[in-house]
């Protein structure tokens, strides 16, 4: 005579064909090569040192204004391209835009001394000038992601090309708030800590310090990333988004030891920018210089970079066409599902003289 | 289907997972969000930087006395390339302005050609009104040659006018002398 146990009712049970499809997905994710990005049609416009200019043409041409899309100095600018059906990049040209992308590269040892002056005037000018060439355009928007806006901001104060508008988007302006510990803060800008003499060691800022240095700002140990994973690993969808987005985290750039340390004494430690006392070749960077369209958008969820930080531009610049949203995203968010497109898409369409 | 939920144990795990982690990561910023912890973090880099530093002397000596190029030396040779390169572009640019200059010239050209074609079209025209003028000129000259002749005839027709005139009166005369010869001749 069989018995019952009485816990039988207790014990939930286990869905084994989730569990195997589960399994399956965590197999396939050890065992498969890498996910495969950057699936857009493009072409080679230009090329310096280890910095590249790509043009993405249009599906069918519908503005005559380009975008010119730069992007940040620490990570690779593949996410602006990450998967079809979620690239921004691929929305972009499908709603009719012709597309320029400025690829830093990877920084060499031979590197050390470009600073960020030198990337917007030997670099970001000369590849704006030859994406207006390419065209045949008279004007150009400038679209700046993290860092990059920034970057644009910069160069759009300084700029002699024809820039009719300035997309910026989680950009970090104002320097003053910060989201990491404030004594850091605190001991960066009094001088109890200084990366000066590190710098000239390194050279580079290597791609792992990089890494730490996000990390210690934000969470030092981080592994709920892999546990969400095994949670979800019976989603195909998510698993093949997960891969993708942990390709590109993990794949890191070094960062150019003179930007770096401009980065942190001229922007971090006396917020340069803000004061418009920057100086690239022979101008200062102030950005009351700007007068195109300005749009800056920012994220509600971005933790890295503060919506404090991004407004301040709106008060700084001179345009008298400004906009700002805040859109429901985080910090990479709004580039890795390609929605980043669509908001570009809303404020450019009608500045980007359609045919 | 019985409707009951599965176990799902690595949804617990997960939420779990998020607590520690946030756990360990608040303490790690109470830890290290002091004055002390930055200065002590300094001297570290410090420390760290000045053995490297040395480490890399060393290193560069070395290297020169067994005639070895470090990786200094790669350096200072890419940054020839990248001056080269820059000449390039420098070089490029004024190309596109040679280019530009070159288009703007040839579209004067162009303009200057079209001008052109449009006199010679003129010229053609006027020269085939000229051939017409002429012509026309060479018709006249014949009407006025008849007209002329025709004058000629005319004049002639009028002394021939003139001249039956005289006839006429002539003519008049002798009726009149027969009248008055007839009438002369019932008187008697």
């Amino acid at each position: 005579m069989a018995t019952e146990s009485p816990l039988k009712n207790a014990i939930p049970d286990l869905n084994y064909e989730k569990e195997m499809e589960r399994w399956s997905q965590v197999f396939k994710l050890l065992s498969e090569p890498e996910p495969k990005i950057g699936l857009t049609p493009r072409n080679e416009v230009w090329r310096k040192n280890k910095s590249v200019l790509w043009h993405y043409p249009a599906k069918e041409k519908k503005y005559e204004v380009p975008l010119f899309l730069v992007y940040s100095l620490f990570n690779k600018p593949y996410i602006l391209d990450i998967a079809p059906k979620a690239s921004v990049i691929e929305g972009l040209t499908n709603m009719g835009y012709e597309v320029y992308l400025l690829d830093w590269g990877t920084p060499g040892y031979e590197d050390k001394k470009i600073g960020l002056d030198t990337y917007i005037d030997k670099y970001l000018r000369t590849a704006v000038k030859r994406a207006i060439r390419h065209s045949d355009a008279e004007e150009i928007t400038l679209v700046g992601y993290c860092l990059g806006g920034t970057i644009a901001s910069l160069y759009a104060a300084v700029a002699d090309e024809p820039i009719k508008n300035l997309v910026v988007a989680t950009v970090p302006i104002d320097f003053g708030p910060f989201v990491g510990p404030d004594k850091w803060a605190e001991g960066m800008r009094n001088g109890d800590m200084n990366i000066d003499h590190f710098i000239d060691v390194y050279g580079n800022m290597p791609p792992q310090l990089v890494e730490g240095m996000f990390r210690a700002i934000g969470a030092p140990i981080y592994f709920t990333n892999y546990t969400m994973l095994l949670s979800r690993a019976h989603d195909k969808r998510y698993v093949e988004k997960w891969r993708r987005m942990n390709k590109w985290t993990v794949d890191q750039v070094p960062f150019a030891g003179e930007a770096y340390r401009q980065l942190a004494n001229d922007f971090f430690k006396e917020n340069k920018l803000v004061k418009g006392e920057f100086m690239i070749g022979n101008k200062k960077a102030d950005l009351k210089n700007i007068k195109a369209n300005l749009f800056v958008v920012s994220g509600s969820r971005d933790h890295l970079i503060l919506e404090d930080q991004s407004k301040p531009i709106m008060d700084l610049v001179s345009s008298e066409d400004k906009t700002y949203i805040v859109v429901e995203s985080g910090h990479v968010g709004m580039a890795l599902s390609g929605m980043f497109a669509g908001i570009v898409d809303k404020w450019a369409s009608s500045r980007s003289n359609p045919i | 289907m019985t409707g009951k939920k599965t176990y799902d144990p690595y949804e617990s795990l997960h939420k779990f997972s998020q607590l520690w982690e946030k756990q360990i990561n608040d303490f790690i910023y109470l830890w290290t969000n002091n004055k002390e912890f930055v200065k002590m973090s300094n001297v570290g880099t410090e420390i760290h930087s000045r053995y490297l530093d040395q480490f890399k002397k060393n290193q560069e000596a070395l290297a020169s006395v067994l005639n070895l190029p470090t990786k200094n030396d790669v350096t200072n040779v890419a940054a020839l390339t990248i001056q080269t390169e820059e000449k390039i572009e420098a070089l490029e640019e004024q190309i596109w302005d040679l280019q530009d200059s070159v288009k703007s010239q040839s579209k004067d050209i162009e303009s200057v050609v079209e001008v052109s074609k449009e006199i010679i079209k003129l010229t053609k025209q006027l020269k085939t009104e000229l051939v017409k003028t002429k012509k026309e000129l060479s018709d006249s000259k014949d009407l006025h040659a008849e007209l002329q002749e025709m004058k000629f005839e005319l004049l002639k027709l009028n002394d021939f006018k003139e001249e039956f005139e005289t006839l006429k009166g002539l003519i008049e005369k002798d009726k009149s002398s027969e009248r008055e010869l007839a009438s002369a001749g019932a008187t008697k």
